[in-house]
Order: structure tokens, then sequence, then C-alpha cells
């Protein structure tokens, strides 16, 4: 999905938090969106999403405009986002957390049903009775991942997945993210902390600063320049 | 005998008061809200039916329509008030504020409708005597109340964990934010949920008032209640909301053997909280 973000601005009461935000994304690239906390970058995802209405600009998916959708037209189009630390149903077995997200979203012709999420996390079939909640962190994690995916996603935008993952998961589920968006032209946005893990499968790097877009460019771009200033 | 007959009858208050703690913890884990004015649905749907009953329907049909009744006034009060609250970003102690007054206008029209007199439902088969052997005798409504709130409460546990709807009811309540960016619609479920607890919470509300009569303030003191059968049996649980509710009636009821009436329930809860200072997630906490 093509992804078009024009001058956008938002923020929280009196507070702008992002300003004069564009950037445009191709379907199926893979964005590092970096940053330190509090640069905007989760701002700048909800207003995608359309948890924050922009106070200026507009956002397009594949030309057409999203002011105008809410939340559940915009996650209808293919719009997903995995939130920071609260991606799953703590409360209810995994399998539970995975029916009622699947009945919610996942039609005729769906690229990810229920069985296409328990085969690519085989954990989350192993576990289908837990309670989602009691999970390790990286267990909630794919099952958060596997939640976001179910239906017909066209752009994920993943808020700091990594938090609290040993290293070599970390690695393994960025891989799992690469390959699902390789195979189904899917879009991404991730936003991390951990950024050479993020640099590692992007194809664009864009990082954040006080609301503004500082850097836009290749990975190597990024690398070959003198890229921790940008923090 | 005493004892058991007592026993017994906590029993019956019980059952009724876990219906009702049932139906407002499923109101609480949901939507957040203290719906202190589910006292005044549990009284409106005695009175419904009472009407109902005295236009000569039958008692089995009133009690459904009630039902219906009730569930329209709870999905009413949800998109006419605390939708709109919400939208407007009332507090918690707004909303409650606010519900307290809508309980204070339905009393008080039942009142000026029905007036603060005690109501008796017509139709002599609710007070015709059970024997359960040995002497313990409870009416044919009380015994029918256990039967039906027992029933009650299996079939919230079925619905909760075995239809989509119940588990996208308990999704909303464990993540709502997640429910709102995977479409569950939390706006809509939260309209179901009133509704559905609405519905449920006449069962005691039509059966209580064939036994003991109907009163325009007589919902407040089985809410007090079950609110706290709710909190000592753990936020969120239903079997814990179930269970607390006919322990703290049946301690109420035993503790006549051993003390006077009106020092009954300042005991009971004296006891609870007691209960709480040790446990203070309750019995059956989910976390």
């Amino acid at each position: 999905m093509k992804i078009e973000v024009s001058g956008i601005n938002a923020g929280y009461g009196a507070k702008t938090v992002i300003q004069d935000v564009s950037f445009t994304l191709e379907p199926g690239q893979i964005l590092a969106f970096l940053g330190h906390n509090g640069a905007g970058k989760t701002t700048t995802l909800k207003t995608i999403m359309g948890l924050l209405a922009p106070r200026a600009g507009s956002i397009a998916a594949d030309g057409k405009t999203l002011d105008r959708l809410d939340v559940a037209a915009r996650v209808a189009m293919g719009l997903r986002l995995l939130p920071e630390g609260r991606g799953i149903f703590p409360d209810l077995g995994v399998a539970e957390n995975i029916d009622v997200v699947a009945a919610a979203n996942v039609g005729p012709g769906a690229t990810f049903t229920a069985e296409d999420v328990y085969r690519l996390f085989p954990v989350l079939a192993e576990r289908r009775t837990t309670r989602a909640g009691s999970m390790s962190g990286g267990q909630q994690q794919m099952l958060a991942l596997g939640l976001a995916i179910l239906g017909t996603p066209r752009c994920l935008m993943l808020d700091e997945p990594s938090i609290g993952l040993a290293p070599n998961l970390v690695e393994r589920m960025f891989d799992q993210v690469r390959d699902v968006c390789r195979s189904h032209a899917m879009t991404a946005i991730l936003v991390e902390q951990n950024v050479a893990a993020a640099m590692r499968i992007a194809d664009r790097v864009i990082i954040m600063n006080n609301g503004a877009l500082v850097f836009d460019g290749l990975p190597d771009e990024a690398r070959g320049s003198d890229f921790w200033s940008y923090f | 005998m005493v004892a058991l007959q007592l026993f017994v009858n906590g029993i019956v208050t019980g059952c009724a008061l876990g219906v009702v703690a049932i139906s407002f913890s499923l109101i609480y884990s949901t939507l957040r809200i203290f719906h202190v004015a589910h006292a005044g649905i549990y009284t409106m749907g005695g009175y419904v039916a009472y009407s109902l009953v005295m236009h000569g329907v039958p008692d089995i049909l009133a009690l459904l329509l009630a039902m219906v009744a009730a569930a329209m006034a709870g999905a009413a009060i949800q998109v006419l008030l605390y939708q709109r609250l919400a939208a407007r970003k009332g507090t918690h102690l707004v909303v409650l504020i606010a519900s307290l007054g809508l309980l204070a206008v339905i009393q008080n029209l039942l009142a000026a409708i029905y007036s603060a007199n005690i109501l008796q439902f017509p139709g002599a088969w609710s007070g015709e005597i059970v024997n359960l052997g040995d002497g313990i005798r409870l009416t044919k409504v009380q015994f029918l109340t256990v039967i039906v709130c027992i029933l009650a409460y299996i079939g919230m546990m079925l619905f909760a964990h075995r239809t989509l709807l119940g588990k996208r009811i308990r999704a909303v309540a464990s993540n709502p934010f997640l429910a709102e960016i995977t479409r569950l619609r939390p706006q809509a479920v939260y309209v179901y949920v009133i509704a559905i607890a609405s519905a449920v919470v006449c069962l005691p509300g039509v059966l209580v008032p064939y036994d003991l009569g109907l009163q325009p303030y007589g919902g407040v003191t089985p809410l007090l209640t079950a609110t706290i059968a709710m909190i000592a049996g753990g936020v969120g649980s239903i079997t814990g909301a179930f269970l607390l509710s006919v322990a703290i009636s049946v301690v109420q009821n035993l503790s006549l053997l051993v003390m006077p009436g009106e020092w009954s329930i300042g005991v009971t809860f004296f006891v609870f909280v007691i209960f709480m200072l040790f446990r203070p997630t309750g019995l059956f906490a989910a976390r």
C-alpha cells in the first residue's frame, strides 16, 4: 500500500507534538522510523491510524484520502497498528485472542487467516488455551504480531515491537516481518529504539527529532552520514 | 433446624443477589462505570412486570417483556448519557454523579406513578409452600428464584466464555485500546453489555418482589450488597461475584442465630472489611 503523508501537524490539547511531517512510502517498502523518546513517532502513527485528528495536512493511502475515515474504516482498508506494549488481550486465552480478532477482520480471500497465524507462529498453536497475559514477553509479542496481521493487512505499523525481548528473538521476529512484507507487498513502518535491528531489515530510514523530520534516506546513506547527530 | 432454614433462606437471597452482582460486574468490568442506576433498572423491571400482570398478561410473558424493556432502557442510558459524557471526557466522578442522579429520577418517577407504598403481586401460586423435607420450607417463588438465578449464572458463564460476543466483550474489557484498532467496535459492545446486564438483572428484579413486594427505593440495598460481593469476589470474576453474594447472604442469615436482626448487616459488613484488609484484590482476582 502506498502511504502519502503530507504536511501533518498534530498534538494533544494545547501542545503540538509533530509539525509539518511529510513522507511517501511505496508499496512493500519497510521504513525504519527512528528518533529519541518524545520525538513524535508514536503520535505520527496514531495520526495515520485515525486515533488522533491532524490539525493540518492530510494522509492518503493508495491515492485515497483518509481524512474522513474513522479508525475501523482504516483498519478495514488494511492499515494495522501493533501498539507499544499492549498488543494483546491479556485476560483472554491465546485462541480466544485470535478468534475475536479474526471474526472482525478475516473475510473471504483474506491474506492471513487464523490458521496462517498459527503456521507463522507455531508456539501460539501449542498455547491455545493459555491465558495470553501469562505468557513470556516474546510469546506475547508473537501473538500481538499475529493479531495485527489477521485479515488483509497492507500497511503494518509496529510501535517498538522489540521492547523487552531477547536480541535473538528480535532478530527472528524482524526477519519474519520482512518476509511477510516481501511476500505480500505489504508496507511497514517500524518505530524502534533498537536502531541496528531496525536498519537491518529496512529499505528506508526516517529520523524524527522534536516533532520534525530531520533525516530521510536509504539505510546506507544513514550509515554513511553523521548518523547519531540527528538524535 | 432453625439454622438449616436460615441457611436455605440465605441461599435464596444470595442467589438473587448473585445475579445483581454478576450483571453489575459485567458492566463495571467492561465499561469501567460504577452504574448505580442499575438499581433503578432492577426496580423498574419489577414494576413493568407488575403493570403487565395487573393487565392480565401471564407471569412468564410479563417477565420476558420486562427484560426487553429493561434492555432498551439500559441501551438508552448508554447512548444518551454515558456515551455523551465519555465524548466530553467526563471524569469517573462526573459519571458516578450522573448515574446517582439518574437513579433518583427513576425512583421518583416510579414513586410518582405507582406511589411509594409496597405493592404485592397478585396470584396465589407464588406463595404456595414447597417442602424440602425436615421441616425446611420455601415458597414456590423462592424455590424458583434459586433455580432461575443459578441458571442465569451458568448461562452468563457459558455466554462469556463460549460465544463470540462473550469473548468480544471480554476482549473489550481486557484491552479497550486494542479492541478499537482491531475493529471490535468497543462503543457498540458497551451498548450490548449494558442491555444484556439490564435484561438479566430483571430476573431477580421481578422474582424477588413476588416474594417481598415492590417498593420504588427497594433496589439500593441489594445493589450495594452486590457491589461488595463483586469487589470481595474479585472484579471481573463472574464466579467470585456470585459465590460471594451467596456467602454474604448466608452469613447474614446465620448471624441471626447469635445476634438480633438489627446487628446482622453491620456485623456482616464488618467481616467484609476485615476480609478486604487481608485480600484487597478479592477472592477470585483475575490478575
